[in-house]
């Protein structure tokens, strides 16, 4: 499977700093994206440790197969989505540890949003509510939940997702890495087709740029540097209330005949303003 | 704090505030608002607080909830509203509420606006599961909430007879990793799809538009109990299974 890559974070139209962060780790085909909160300096702080520390544990994995895994998993899982999640626990426990440990950054805390390709399957570990979403035929869906109280009020028939949107409670999470030394992650496995585009992103994509117009930057746009750069343009088009950061992942077309292990491990990945989350 | 009142026609019965523990609503005399009436069910009805919105929800009776004209197995209540159990009827006054969360609701922002992302404290939070896990054991067992959608193969020919669909993405198609694989020469990889969303699920095109109730789709369409898919000479029920 040839896969093709690009991401792009920005600060925004009003915010003057940066708390998303994103990293292509392009040897292992892993991809993440957190959006930190916290006073001051400190949600930079929080997305830079956990997007960190979920990568170190995924690279470090791959030279010793035996490190242990934290959290509890169906065991039917995949190793990778194993990791994945257990990764996840880790760069919480590194969050939770920094703040007890400087008392001025209690309170940070991230998303966090991974999302991790082995031959066909796509294995997403979530926290929070950064999103990643599937393209596949056209049609846009949403891989993660959002641990938000109002997505979890429209799950449970309480609002309507209009009456969501007017919220003003959106930014009222109820997991986040950071706040707690335990958490539940979240985490799936998906089997991945030629032609699929996978698109992880921060809110302040989600709440300025509608679904169907995501999915429609992403058909118009084969680049996915390309895409990602317009759908940062577009946030900020449309009011840039947030920092926001896009992550496209194209795979290829599925390779035709015999001859497809010609074509194995191609592969081109670009990105900009990358893991030091710059503005 | 809510309060509830059980009126028979123009005649107040009993008042009951709603705290932190459901109002039980029905026949038998060890429900908070007990309604002496042949219509009513034993345990007809609940009322609680949930994620900050007053909830009633019918718990499976014979006659049925109504809230104001309207059949509900689950509604969110306003102050004004009634409850209606067979002759009986609930006042709702929820004017002097104050919400665990803040009301969200639709009439307009009493919350304060926040813009900056928060996490809820563990107390909040812990409420908030709980709530979650009640209303797991409420939804097992409430009658015929439980269901598992699933994929009945009428006609075409596939891997399987039947499909549960138990992942967000299903597709259909001749791949190897499709989940209702299709067999036979010039059949696409990937014909169709049908993903899980909030709101239930829906099918897709892939390669092909399928055809949901004879009718070509336009785009994702949620599915109901019952609809027929056809698809490259397949042709299935989608239904939800007990």
């Amino acid at each position: 499977m040839e896969i093709f890559s690009g991401g792009v974070t920005n600060v925004g139209r009003v915010r003057t700093n940066n708390e998303d962060c994103f990293r292509i780790e392009e040897p292992l085909n892993l991809y993440v994206l957190s959006d930190g909160m916290g006073g001051e300096a400190h949600g930079e702080i929080a997305s830079a440790l956990a997007v960190e520390a979920l990568v170190k544990h995924c690279q470090e994995t791959e030279h010793d197969p035996a490190m242990t895994i934290f959290g509890d998993m169906p065991s039917n899982w995949s190793e990778k989505t194993k990791r994945l999640s257990s990764a996840v626990h880790l760069a919480n426990k590194t969050i939770f540890d920094s703040a007890q440990a400087h008392p001025e950054q209690r309170g940070m805390g991230a998303t966090l949003t991974a999302a991790w390709i082995d031959g066909p399957r796509l294995s997403v570990a979530h926290v929070g509510d950064s999103r990643a979403y599937l393209l596949r035929s056209g049609t846009l869906q949403q891989l993660t939940n959002d641990h938000s109280l109002v997505a979890e009020q429209v799950r449970r028939g309480i609002l309507t997702p209009a009456e969501a949107e007017r919220s003003d409670m959106q930014s009222v999470l109820l997991r986040a890495l950071g706040a707690h030394e335990e958490i539940e992650v979240e985490s799936e496995e998906h089997t991945l087709f030629g032609g699929d585009v996978l698109l992880l992103c921060s809110d302040g994509l989600t709440r300025m740029v509608t679904e169907p117009e995501i999915a429609g930057t992403l058909q118009a746009e084969p680049d996915p540097l390309k895409a990602s750069e317009r759908l940062v343009e577009l946030a900020n088009e449309q009011g840039g209330a947030d920092n926001v950061t896009a992550v496209v992942v194209r795979v290829g077309s599925e390779p035709k005949g015999w001859f497809s292990w010609l074509r194995r491990g191609t592969r081109k990945t670009a990105q900009k303003n990358g893991s030091a989350g710059g503005k | 704090m809510a309060k509830l009142t059980l009126m028979f026609e123009q005649k107040t019965v009993k008042e009951v505030p709603v705290g932190s523990r459901p109002v039980g609503i029905g026949r038998s005399p060890d429900n908070d608002l007990p309604v002496d009436n042949l219509a009513v069910s034993n345990y007809h009805a609940r009322v609680y607080f949930e994620a900050g919105r007053l909830v009633v929800e019918d718990l499976a009776s014979l006659n049925g909830t109504f809230v104001n004209d309207l059949r509900v197995e689950r509604a969110t209540l306003h102050d004004g509203d009634s409850i209606w159990v067979g002759k009986h009827h609930i006042k709702v006054d929820a004017s002097g509420d104050t919400s665990t969360f803040g009301d969200t609701g639709r009439r307009g922002a009493t919350a304060p606006r926040i813009n900056e992302t928060m996490v809820l404290d563990t107390k909040a939070r812990r409420d908030m599961l709980q709530q979650a896990a009640a209303m797991g054991e409420r939804t097992q067992f409430a009658v015929g909430r439980l269901k598992v959608p699933t994929l009945v193969i009428l006609s075409g020919n596939t891997d399987q007879k039947e499909y549960m669909l138990t992942n967000k993405l299903t597709v259909i198609g001749k791949s190897k990793m499709a989940t209702v694989r299709l067999k036979g020469w010039f059949k696409p990889q990937l014909a169709a799809q049908v993903n899980q969303r909030d709101d239930g699920y829906y099918v897709g095109p892939g390669d092909k538009v399928p055809r949901v109730n004879g009718a070509p789709i336009t785009g994702p369409m949620r599915l109901n109990d019952g609809d027929l898919i056809e698809v490259c000479g397949l042709r299935m029920n989608f239904i939800f299974r007990d």
